[in-house]
């Protein structure tokens, strides 16, 4: 997928872009408002990660200007700004999620293939990961040709190791993940274990290889074996 | 009280009591100065009497005058006899009636023979005066009394229009209102002062409002922002290599760390935001509904801790900003599991009034004044201690009361809602 991230702050930019760029991923960047409405209106993208604040003008009205010349790109708005007037003005401009700094780069990379998935022009909602079958529509999930009965938690989690295959996941970004950064679950890390131990159960035995490694200390790895 | 009827009530009972102060003593000196008129006229008669009997050696005839009687009493010389004035009955022959007077005794020397002499007259004319300056006094200071109130009324209720005016701007000002105090025009000074007064106040206060704002969004940027390079750097770094077992420990403690700060630096800003009254946009919230869906996101929290969960909800439709709500619930209830213990119990009550949560705890009862303070909290506690302040600030924020008790070894947060519903009443009343 092609992106284009508008963010001024070099150091993270440099981690997204790191975190990006493998598997045929295309990212381009913008450090200010004025090199990101060139680019906006000179190329498509898949998604465009926005940052609000950045030097030379206000990231609203880069999305302003995306939806004025009726772009179909993805807009995902990452800000420092935690108010709820800016997350509704951003949402009812038209973009697609609104994710708040600081994040972990695991989420933002599931939320910008969701995004992607869901603007992806032959409408496709299969997630396809070897012998794994997503149909995000349904959610339903199949090995091969079985079908493998999920519980909601089971089946988010394996959506996002799966957008953040072949990269260490960490406890807290997955806690975050399913239960929302609403709840401090940092002295119950331990939770999660259950689940992802019942998820790997329930693909080995779907005839699944066993992709997810755990890194001990650090988190989880979906690994391609 | 009104501060009219209070100027009235006291100007009122001052000149009441200057009045009556005033007339006893304009009273006693006129009658003192009629009577010693009186007296004067006596001790004339008195005097013409002695000097006829010194001229004719017998007493003149006794008898009665116009208003003035003389009568003559022979005495015991031995006897001891004062010479003094008296008040007295005057019969008037004319009139046919007995009236006030005022008398002089005295004695004189007749070839020999002591004799007493008493003269009196008649004090109907000095009383006639009296009641007709006392008369003239009172109503004069009726009249005054009546004048005063009416300037009272409706002269000062007329000087006060533009302080009530003022007033009632006062009570409309809303910080996050476009609109400024509008001055109106008084020939007053002090009214006038006050209007400069509270609208150069008005234009601080939303010129500070408007910093203060700007300032908690670009803390919130320029904080969260080197937090999201560290947290970004961090989820770099680990896809590096491998680690060793105590280097994932290092790095699950840094992100740990992180994640506490940057909640930390929310969670401030956010406590900044209610109290400065940042935070706008209400709305009818199902109370019982919102409860129930967060006791849902806390389930496997409850069963990890085995903790039974009763809840009693009534329907409730409370106003409020949907996020503070959300808030206020999830810190009430991830309280109540983080200080519970294995098998514990949580109980929540909601009814019309009040929304009650209580939890079994290992810690004793917290202390009731502190217990809502920023950053107190029990030395075993994991959490940042500020849960409690926030709910406390959401609550203030709406005029709800947030009480804490410990009975039966049960920690129980009451939240009272109708104070705040009572408030919002009587906002609209004047």
């Amino acid at each position: 997928m092609k992106i284009l991230l508008i963010e001024d702050e070099s150091s993270l930019r440099e981690s997204i872009i790191t975190y990006f760029t493998d598997e045929g991923n295309i990212c381009e960047t913008a450090a200010d408002y004025k090199s990101a409405i060139e680019k906006v209106n000179i190329y498509n993208y898949d998604c465009i990660l926005l940052d609000l604040t950045l030097p030379g003008g206000d990231g609203m009205e880069i999305l302003r200007a995306i939806k004025k010349i009726n772009k179909k790109d993805g807009v995902l708005i990452i800000s420092a700004r935690h108010s709820l007037d800016d997350k509704l003005d951003g949402l009812n401009l038209g973009a697609d999620d609104y994710l708040v700094k600081p994040f972990h780069l695991s989420e933002l990379k599931a939320r910008v293939t969701a995004i992607v998935r869901r603007k992806s022009y032959n409408g496709s909602n299969i997630i396809t990961f070897n012998e794994i079958h997503i149909d995000t529509q349904a959610m339903s999930v199949k090995i091969g040709d079985n079908v493998l009965i999920l519980t909601r938690k089971e089946y988010d989690l394996l959506v996002y190791f799966i957008a953040n295959h072949n990269k260490v996941t960490t406890k807290s970004a997955i806690a975050e993940h399913l239960w929302g950064d609403e709840i401090d679950l940092s002295d119950h890390f331990d939770f999660i274990y259950t689940h992802i131990k019942n998820l790997r159960k329930k693909l080995v035995e779907a005839g699944c290889k066993d992709y997810i490694k755990s890194m001990y200390g650090v988190g989880y790895k979906f690994e391609n074996v | 009280m009104k501060l009219s009827a209070k100027y009235n009530r006291v100007t009122l009972i001052a000149s009441i009591i200057v009045f009556v102060f005033t007339g006893v003593i304009y009273y006693s000196v006129i009658h003192y100065i009629l009577t010693d008129q009186l007296d004067r006229d006596l001790e004339i008669e008195e005097d013409e009497i002695v000097a006829y009997v010194q001229a004719n050696g017998k007493l003149p005839q006794a008898g009665s005058f116009k208003e003035q009687k003389v009568s003559y009493h022979l005495i015991d010389p031995e006897r001891d006899f004062e010479r003094r004035y008296f008040y007295n009955d005057y019969f008037n022959e004319s009139a046919q009636k007995i009236e006030p007077g005022r008398s002089l005794i005295s004695t004189v020397k007749v070839s020999g023979k002591l004799y007493s002499v008493t003269v009196t007259k008649s004090r109907v004319e000095s009383e006639d005066l009296v009641r007709i300056i006392v008369l003239i006094t009172l109503s004069v200071t009726i009249l005054l009394l009546i004048t005063l109130l009416l300037i009272n009324r409706f002269i000062l209720n007329n000087i006060w229009k533009p302080f009530y005016g003022i007033l009632l701007q006062m009570k409309a000002f809303n910080l996050a209102d476009k609109n400024d105090i509008r001055i109106e025009s008084t020939k007053i000074d002090e009214f006038a002062e006050l209007n400069t007064a509270v609208a150069t106040m008005s234009l601080r206060v939303k010129q500070d409002y408007r910093e203060l704002k700007s300032f908690t969004d670009n803390a919130s940027h320029e904080m969260m922002t080197p937090l999201a390079v560290i947290n970004s750097k961090l989820d770099t770094l680990i896809q590096t290599e491998t680690f060793s077992d105590s280097q994932g420990e290092l790095i699950e403690d840094i992100y740990v760390a992180v994640g506490k700060l940057s909640r930390l630096n929310q969670t401030l800003l956010m406590l900044a935001k209610i109290e400065n009254n940042l935070i706008a946009d209400q709305e009818t919230i199902p109370l019982d509904n919102l409860i129930r869906q967060k006791t849902r996101q806390f389930q496997e929290l409850l069963q990890l801790h085995n903790i039974n969960l009763r809840t009693d909800l009534a329907h409730k439709q409370i106003n409020m900003n949907k996020h503070l709500a959300d808030m206020l619930i999830n810190n009430l209830l991830s309280n109540a599991i983080r200080h519970n213990y294995k098998d514990g119990q949580i109980f929540i009550q909601l009814n019309d009034s009040q929304l009650i949560v209580s939890n079994t705890s290992l810690d004793t009862a917290l202390i009731a004044d502190k217990v809502f303070e920023r950053f107190y909290k029990n030395t075993a506690s994991e959490g940042m201690g500020l849960g409690l302040a926030i709910s406390n600030q959401i609550c203030n924020l709406y005029h709800f009361k947030l009480n804490y008790a410990y009975q039966n070894s049960q920690h129980i947060f009451t939240v009272s809602f109708l104070e705040g519903e009572l408030q919002s009443y009587s906002k609209f009343g004047v």
